[in-house]
């Protein structure tokens, strides 16, 4: 029986890393390589040992997409492609090519410069890595190897970031990595076909919250941030998440234009400006009205905000928005948590004076977006990944009950089986199709019809041909299949008037059909023979013995019936 | 234990056994086990449990509440396996019955939380930390937690599956250590209880009809002969030998591929091993005869040669196939340079196969008989089998081979490279692989003379190198710039490589490439024009008709390079080779060493990007050794020498930039030319000599200096400078406590335990709208 079998090694009940193993009709592809930003020791990195226990990982693998270029997607893929040495194809959109290693080179200059770890990835293993990818084009059908194909779709969330359709024959699986189901101010909405898949993985790290308008949130901020310029004060809005800092670099320079603002806007130099190139290159990818304006002016090009330059520092200003989530470890989670007293280098103690708020600016489907795209993409099943269990369990229990679909979540290292129908495709002789156009049928491509033929395998290929094609093309000799049946009639007369009362019988009835009696006593009709016997024990019973070809099945059966029923009385 | 974390701990504690309160990050409960695993590594459990009563108040109520969190009840399983792990500790835990109560029946054994996979796994990291030492051993015998592991090894989590058999392995390995001490190998019926148990059990397995029990069975026991190394093992592979025997002979063998890896993990039957080696080179036999080479041809299978049955052994579908012969390549790569690998070791057939598998690939063989048709239309144009097969072919190149047989591996792999079929990473992989074969066909090994037919395959691989610098695929470009930085490294001495090389345009398509639009490309042209050039490859040819146009130089084309390019990449590469010119004497250097030190370290010392500045240190340390003589050698240069050098190092500014990069915003930056002062300072002034009497040199203005730039100034540039006034500053400034301050990582008070609890007990209450927040 064909299986789909999916095992998250990350990802699995938890927003740690995404890395989930899928099976598919014998094929084996990893969705995303993603990397725990709370650790510095090898569990950053998901555990690749139990891709395969026997052989090397690149032989089990087929390939590997990358969904975006988040770091808890990627951030593995250098360790995975040339320590672990895993060197088949690796699949991501051109955007996602494009900035995937700025973040890999700013990640290991964290992790090297400031943490001074050792045994780190090189640059020369980010550059020997992204030889290896693949770039794919939205709606574009990639042909992994001669059966498996992949597909990707839109998926907001970041720039460059795709839905995968990954297919096998008629099993396909649809892997959503982060995606947002409503349009921000630079990226438009994911958008899926109805591709029906044998599968949904959807992430579901919002799978109970209802999101409040996005208008009023950013009004919320745009208020803060205004309020504390006007007061003469300044904002730090520290954005870690790259796509992020270019959303609201567009909220704040269109609100300083409305508004008139002077207060200068600075954005750190580094990545956001690196990653800035990037998205002014990639317009076609970012939504409708930035598509639309790019014409008479480029959205990325701000006349408000500049780079901010170490002349500008002195001291904080008295409000830090956080747009995002803070893992342990870092002083952003021990501001977010309330900590008004914070250890520096040296046991120096800083009192946190400022103003700090949490906004979420982070552009994740929320549960109805969820239920929107399961709804857009109709498939057989769900399962449920990036996300908490407890929050996973709720919006399982909605998928099941409002789609009537099976939804899963599994933990990380469980595996999640499938069954699928298996789906043979047969080819059909021209002689056997003449044969049914013969018959005034033409063939309709929505109305199935049936056939009758011979279904033979050649070459691991199957084929409807006509019985006598068969027999040649496997050089077969023809045997003839007869039906026997023996029906008990209570009579005493001889054999031969016996035999001669059926045929009349018989040829009163099928009127339409070449009743014959033979020399030999017997009766046929068309392939069918009947004789007369008398019973070896009982002569007052005779026997009839009736004997038929396949061919003849019905008429044969039908005889048999008539015949049961007995003879009418001689007149 | 810090005293703060002390204070923190009955709070923490509090908080972990209150369901009500969810902790917030899912790395702290990690976190705080690695630090506790930290403590009792450096001191006594019993002390800690002892003076902090909240922990086995802790472990109490793991055991008792019904609706703790499974993230929890996993931590305090773990928990008391770390506290465990030390005997009197384990006593004192087993007398309270804690622990038979958190692994045995009475625990989550039973209980509803059992379903939960972190759970379980929490159940046996926690045995896997406990099992150290007879009290253990005894628990586990009686406790009936090995039947638990037994059933575990069949849990439906891949995690949990993998840990309960190394547990498995740990205890058998544990058990059998103890009682052989000094014993030569046990017989079966003296064995420990518990190892008795588990021997049995894998018996069964290996009988068992069902597949997965016997994998399990074979992991288990790969893994025992892979890590242990007792005498012991001896004894259990003569008790177990007979069963593995059976399963060789089975049709269709189970789980192949896992007993291929057992057998060679076991050392010893040199049968086994070698009925396992057949298995492995199975699918290259069947390629070999498949090609219906010349019967002259060596056999890579004694006695399965000419057996027509052996080509339909190979699976009929195409993917199966694929995996199969991806498979035995991968496995035979990773056995060629291991000392266990059968000998003798099929050099010349293994090489003939690998070499007919390429060409099936590429459609370049011609195979006469209809098995090898069906291969071949089977493997065309596969990328995986290529792959596979370029990297088992590099390997090969470690061992001889007749010459026929080499001419052949550099005839495919000149295929390869001028193929317009092969993908980037194929191309990359024959590069590589086909330098590896240049490498090994030295005459002598080591010497830069090849032998003729490698001479011959190198001209046409340079005018194939050629095209590729052309191609309009980056990742080609680059891997052929890497590939003739290779080959001019090794070969660019040579007189026939040398004339074949300046009749190409190599030279001047390297020098455009320099130019390239990607910044990865750029860097690898940097790389090869530094090599070219330091072997005078770059040179313009100048004839009297055509007189050379007057070009930059090398030396100002990277120059140029270091000061304008936008990207990172090329102007670390430019550091690298410019430190290489300046320890390898490169001619343009030479010519004037102190104005290219000064100018490049001028142009590194504004760089952004601190991986130049890291280099630029480097090659001032280059230049250092050179007028000093190298590190390590702890001899104090001569008076003479010293103020020769200083004067010279004064000249090139080098003090401005070392001293600047001590205060560097990047660490590895200021770490680094902390290591260059206080080697200078070693050398140039011995320890415990006072300075000499005379005339104070100024200070001040190189203190004032140093102040500014400390306090993250950029200030006025130092100026001329005294050597005098530099060995004052230097004798005065505690460089060795800047190292010690420098080698902590920048969020090492984040990192500390202290930190830790607190950001736990901070999170209580607050956690709301961002809990389930992410990027």
């Amino acid at each position: 029986m064909p299986e789909i079998r999916v095992t998250p090694l990350g990802a699995g009940q938890d927003v740690g890393r995404s890395c989930i193993l899928v099976s598919i009709a014998g094929k084996n592809v990893m969705l995303d390589c993603g990397m725990h930003m709370g650790f510095s020791d090898d569990r950053r990195f998901p555990d690749f040992s139990y891709i395969t226990r026997s052989g090397r990982l690149t032989d089990f693998l087929d390939c590997v997409i990358i969904s975006h270029f988040h770091l808890d997607h990627c951030g593995a893929l250098p360790y995975f492609s040339e320590m672990v040495g895993y060197d088949g194809p690796i699949y991501m959109t051109q955007p996602t090519q494009a900035i995937c290693p700025i973040l890999l080179e700013d990640y290991r200059k964290i992790a090297v410069d400031k943490k001074g770890e050792a045994n780190f990835f090189t640059s020369q293993m980010i550059k020997d890595c992204m030889k290896k990818v693949v770039a794919v084009h939205l709606h574009q059908t990639v042909q992994v190897d001669d059966e498996l194909e992949i597909k990707a779709y839109y998926a907001g969330h970041v720039l460059g970031a795709a839905m995968f359709q990954i297919k096998v024959g008629s099993e396909s699986v649809v892997y959503t990595g982060d995606y947002n189901m409503t349009p921000d101010r630079h990226l438009g909405a994911a958008w899926i076909d109805k591709c029906r898949p044998n599968l949904l993985i959807t992430e579901s790290t919002y799978a109970t919250t209802i999101r409040d308008s996005k208008r009023c949130r950013e009004r919320d901020f745009l208020k803060k941030v205004h309020e504390t310029v006007e007061r003469g004060g300044k904002v730090l809005i520290p954005v870690f998440a790259l796509g992020r800092a270019q959303e609201l670099c567009i909220l704040l320079e269109t609100f300083w234009e409305r508004m008139d603002l002077k207060a200068p806007i600075y954005f750190s130099t580094g990545l956001t400006e690196k990653a800035n190139h990037y998205y002014k290159l990639f317009i076609p990818w970012t939504n409708q009205k930035i598509r639309k304006t790019f014409v008479q002016r480029n959205m990325f090009e701000f006349k408000h905000i500049k780079a901010f330059d170490r002349a500008f520092a002195d001291s904080p200003g008295p409000m830090v928005i956080m747009p995002g989530y803070c893992v342990q470890g870092t002083v952003g989670h021990k501001i977010l948590s309330g900590q008004r007293k914070l250890e520096m280098e040296g046991r120096q103690v800083l009192e946190v004076k400022m103003q700090v708020e949490y906004m979420s600016f982070s552009a994740h489907a929320d549960a109805k977006g969820i239920m929107q795209l399961v709804g857009q993409a109709e498939p057989e099943n769900v399962l449920l990944v990036h996300g908490e269990a407890k929050k996973m369990e709720f919006l399982k229990q909605k998928i099941e009950q409002e789609f009537r679909v099976s939804c899963y979540m599994p933990a990380n290292g469980e595996t999640v089986t499938l069954p699928t129908s298996p789906s043979i495709p047969v080819g059909i002789s021209l002689g056997l199709l003449k044969r049914e156009m013969a018959q005034g049928l033409l063939p309709d491509a929505k109305k199935p019809r049936l056939l009758h033929g011979t279904l033979i395998m050649k070459d691991s290929n199957f084929r409807l041909v006509s019985s006598e094609q068969a027999l040649k093309e496997l050089g077969l000799a023809e045997h003839q299949l007869r039906f026997t049946c023996r029906v008990h009639l209570h009579d005493t007369r001889k054999e031969q008037e016996m035999a001669m009362r059926v045929y009349s019988h018989l040829k009163s009835v099928l009127k339409d059909h070449c009743v014959q009696h033979l020399p030999d006593g017997s009766v046929t009709v068309e392939s069918i023979l009947v004789q007369a016997a008398a019973h070896s024990e009982d002569p007052g019973t005779k026997v009839l013995l009736v004997s038929w070809t396949y061919q003849d099945e019905e008429l044969g059966s039908y005889l048999t019936s008539l015949l049961k029923k007995g003879l009418p009385q001689a007149s | 234990m810090d005293p703060e974390c002390a204070r923190l701990l009955p709070a923490l504690c509090a908080v972990l056994a209150d369901p009500r309160q969810p902790v917030a990050d899912d790395t702290c409960l990690e976190k705080l086990l690695d630090w506790f695993k930290a403590v009792t590594e450096a001191g006594s459990s019993l002390l800690l449990l002892q003076e902090h009563p909240c922990l086995v108040e802790l472990l109490f109520h793991a055991l008792r509440a019904q609706d703790l969190s499974p993230r929890t009840l996993s931590f305090a399983l773990r928990l008391a396996g770390v506290f465990a792990a030390q005997e009197n500790c384990f006593q004192h835990l087993q007398q309270g019955e804690l622990l038979p109560g958190l692994f045995g029946e009475p625990g989550p054994l039973g209980a509803a939380a059992w379903v939960a996979p972190s759970v379980r796994s929490g159940w046996i990291q926690g045995l896997r930390s406990l099992a150290q030492h007879p009290s253990a051993l005894r628990f586990l015998a009686n406790s009936g937690a090995v039947d638990t592991i037994f059933s575990l090894q069949g849990d439906p989590s891949l995690f949990v599956a993998s840990a309960a058999g190394q547990l498995l392995v740990h205890i058998l390995d544990l058990a059998m250590r103890e009682p052989a001490e000094g014993r030569v190998c046990p017989q079966a019926w003296d064995w420990p209880v518990c190892a008795r148990k588990i021997v049995c059990h894998l018996e069964d397995c290996l009988r068992s009809d069902a597949a997965p029990r016997v994998t399990q069975a074979l992991h288990v026991l790969t893994t025992t002969f892979g890590h242990c190394h007792g005498l012991w093992t001896q004894g259990l592979w003569v008790q177990l030998s007979p069963l593995v025997a059976c399963l060789l002979e089975k049709d269709p063998m189970p789980a192949p591929h896992t007993l291929v890896d057992l057998l060679l993990s076991v050392a010893r039957p040199q049968a086994l091993r070698i009925q396992a080696f057949n298995v492995l080179l199975q699918p290259l036999a069947c390629v070999l005869e498949a090609a219906a080479q010349a019967p002259a041809t060596p056999g890579l299978l004694e006695g399965a040669a000419g057996d027509p049955m052996a080509v339909d052994t190979l699976p009929p579908s195409k993917s199966a196939c694929v995996g199969l012969l991806c498979s035995a390549l991968a496995h035979l790569e990773l056995l060629q340079p291991l000392p266990q690998r059968p000998s003798p070791w099929p050099q010349a057939p293994l090489l003939a196969a690998t070499v007919t598998i390429l060409r099936f690939c590429n459609g370049s063989a011609a195979p006469s008989s209809e098995a090898g048709g069906r291969l071949c239309t089977m493997l065309v144009g596969c990328v995986r089998v290529q792959r596979a097969a370029l990297d088992f072919l590099g390997v090969l190149s470690q061992g001889l081979g007749p010459q026929e047989l080499v001419t052949q591996v550099f005839a495919v792999l000149l295929e390869y490279l001028m193929s317009p079929d092969s993908s980037p990473m194929v191309l990359k992989k024959a590069f590589q692989a086909t330098l590896r074969w240049l490498l090994s066909s030295a005459m002598p090994p080591g010497c830069c003379d090849l032998e003729p037919c490698a001479q011959l395959v190198l001209g046409e691989l340079l005018a194939m190198l050629q095209k590729r610098l052309c191609s309009p695929c980056w990742e080609v470009r680059d891997s052929g710039l890497e590939f003739l930085t290779q080959v001019t490294r090794h070969w660019g001495g040579q007189a026939s490589f040398r004339q074949v090389l300046l009749a190409s345009e190599l030279p001047e398509l390297t020098r455009q490439l320099l130019q390239d639009p990607e910044s990865y490309v750029r860097a690898s042209a940097v790389a090869a024009v530094g090599q070219l050039s330091s072997w005078g490859l770059l040179a313009a040819p100048s004839s009297p008709e055509q007189p050379a146009i007057p070009q930059e130089t090398p030396l100002e084309a990277l120059l140029l390079i270091l000061t304008t390019d936008s990207e990172g990449f090329p102007r670390r590469a430019v550091m690298r080779v410019f430190t290489e010119w300046l320890r390898d004497g490169h001619a343009e250097v030479a010519e004037d060493p102190e104005r290219f030190v000064a100018e490049v370290l001028r142009a590194a010392g504004k760089d952004g990007d601190w991986e130049v500045r890291v280099q630029g240190l480097e090659l001032a340390l280059v230049f250092l050794e050179r007028l000093l003589g190298p590190r390590g050698s702890s001899a104090v240069a001569p008076p003479s020498v010293t103020a020769r050098a200083m004067r010279a190092l004064c000249q090139v500014q080098l003090f401005e930039f070392a001293f600047r990069s001590l205060f560097d915003c990047d660490r590895p930056v200021a770490q680094k030319s902390c290591d260059l002062l206080l080697f200078l300072r070693a050398t140039a002034t011995p320890p415990g000599s006072p300075q000499e009497a005379g005339d104070r040199p100024n200070v001040a203005s190189v203190e004032a200096a140093l102040r500014r730039w400390r306090a993250g100034e950029q200030g006025q540039p130092l100026g001329e400078l005294a050597p005098e006034a530099i060995l004052a500053v230097l004798r005065s400034m505690d460089l060795e406590a800047l190292r010690d301050t420098l080698a902590k990582s920048s969020d090492h008070v984040e990192r500390s335990p202290q930190s830790l609890l607190q950001d736990m007990l901070a999170t209580v209450g607050v956690l709301g709208d961002n809990e389930a927040d992410c990027y």
